[in-house]
C-alpha cells in the first residue's frame, strides 16, 4: 500500500480530496463530457446496426462524431484519473474498479482488433450496401463494454471495504 | 415527514435490495447520455464546431428518436430514484428552495426549462436554416444541459 500512499500524497491528489468543491466539480465534469462521448459512442454503434442516422452514410457519421469521441474520451479519461489518484487507497483493493479498468483495457483491445477490419472499412460497406457481420459485432461489442464500464462506475461507489478486526 | 404521510421508503423495492437502486442510476447516466449527448452533437454543429456534412436542422431529424429515448428513461428512472427516499431530497412542504436540497431544486428547475427549451426555442432554430441565433441558441442549451448534470451531482455533496 505505501506505493498507492505516496500517490495518494502528493499534493494535488490531496488537494482534490481535502477540497470540498474540486472532488464534485471534477466528478460532473466527468459525466459531462460522458454524455457527448457516450452518445457518439451510441449513435455510431446504432448506425453500423442499423438503428440510428439510417440516411446518413457510415464512414460519414464515424469521420464526423470522431473529433467529439477523442475530446470526449480525453476529458473523461483526465478528470477520472484524476478522481481516482485522490482517492486511490480506497479504489485500488475495490473490485469494482479493477473491473472497470479491465474493461477499460478491453475498450482498447477492441479498438486495436476492430480499427482496420471495420472502422477504415465504413465506405466499402456504405457502397455495397452490406455490413458484414464483424462490424455489427464490433458495434454490439462497444456498446456493452460501454455499458459495462458506467455499471462498474457506479458500483464502485457501492462496495464497502471489509472492515479489519 | 409531513407531506409524503402514509408512504414509508422502507418497503419500496429500491431499498429492500442492493441492486435496484444502482440499476436505476445506471439507467439513468445512459438516459442522459442519449438525451444530452445527442443535443449536444447539434449544439455543437449550431455553434459552427465540426459535422459540417449535415444542417443542424438534418443533425435534429437524424437524433431526435434517440434524444426521446434517453429522455424517457430519465424520466423513468429519476422518480424511481427520488422515490427511494424523499426526504433526503425535500424537507417540507411548498416550493421555496428552503424546502429542499439545494442542489436538487436547482437541478428540477433547470431540467424542466431545459426540456421546454429544447423542443420549442432550440427546436425551431435548429430547423431555420441559416438562423442568425444558431450559435447564441445552441450555446445557451449547452451551458443548460451541463448546469443540470452539475446540479444533479452536487445532490449528494451539499
Amino acid at each position: 500500500m505505501s506505493f498507492l500512499q505516496s500517490i495518494q500524497d502528493t499534493a494535488f491528489a490531496t488537494s482534490i480530496r481535502e477540497s470540498t468543491l474540486l472532488y464534485p466539480i471534477l466528478l460532473s465534469t466527468h459525466l459531462t463530457a460522458l454524455g457527448l462521448f457516450g452518445a457518439t459512442v451510441a449513435l455510431t454503434d446504432l448506425r453500423i446496426l442499423g438503428f440510428a442516422m439510417k440516411n446518413r452514410p457510415m464512414a460519414d457519421v464515424h469521420n464526423q462524431f470522431r473529433p467529439f469521441k477523442h475530446f470526449g474520451l480525453t476529458i473523461v479519461v483526465l478528470c477520472g484519473a484524476l478522481l481516482a489518484t485522490s482517492k486511490i487507497n480506497l479504489y485500488w483493493p475495490n473490485p469494482y474498479f479493477k473491473m472497470k479498468m479491465s474493461l477499460l483495457l478491453c475498450v482498447l483491445i477492441h479498438a486495436l482488433v476492430f480499427r482496420k477490419s471495420v472502422y477504415k472499412n465504413l465506405a466499402e460497406f456504405d457502397r455495397t450496401g452490406v455490413v458484414p457481420g464483424n462490424a455489427k459485432a464490433a458495434a454490439i461489442i462497444s456498446m456493452l463494454l460501454w455499458i459495462g464500464l458506467v455499471t462498474c462506475g457506479r458500483w464502485i461507489g457501492y462496495w464497502e471495504a471489509p472492515t479489519l478486526e | 415527514m409531513q407531506q409524503f404521510a402514509g408512504y414509508d421508503p422502507a418497503n419500496n423495492p429500491l431499498n429492500t435490495n442492493e441492486w435496484a437502486f444502482p440499476v436505476c442510476e445506471v439507467f439513468h447516466i445512459l438516459g442522459f447520455i442519449l438525451l444530452i449527448g445527442s443535443i449536444s452533437i447539434v449544439d455543437f454543429r449550431m455553434l459552427g464546431l465540426g459535422i459540417s456534412k449535415q444542417t443542424p436542422a438534418q443533425l435534429v431529424k437524424d437524433t431526435a428518436p434517440w434524444t426521446l429515448v434517453g429522455l424517457v428513461m430519465i424520466l423513468i428512472t429519476g422518480p424511481l430514484i427520488f422515490s427511494s427516499g424523499p426526504s433526503t431530497y425535500v424537507y417540507c412542504a411548498g416550493l421555496l428552495p428552503d424546502c429542499y436540497n439545494r442542489a436538487f431544486y436547482y437541478k428540477i428547475l433547470m431540467l424542466m426549462l431545459a426540456i421546454i427549451y429544447n423542443w420549442t426555442i432550440h427546436r425551431k432554430v435548429a430547423m431555420t436554416p441559416n438562423s442568425p441565433w444558431a450559435a447564441l441558441v445552441g450555446g445557451v442549451s449547452l451551458l443548460m444541459w451541463a448546469f443540470t448534470i452539475f446540479a444533479g451531482i452536487f445532490i449528494a455533496f451539499v
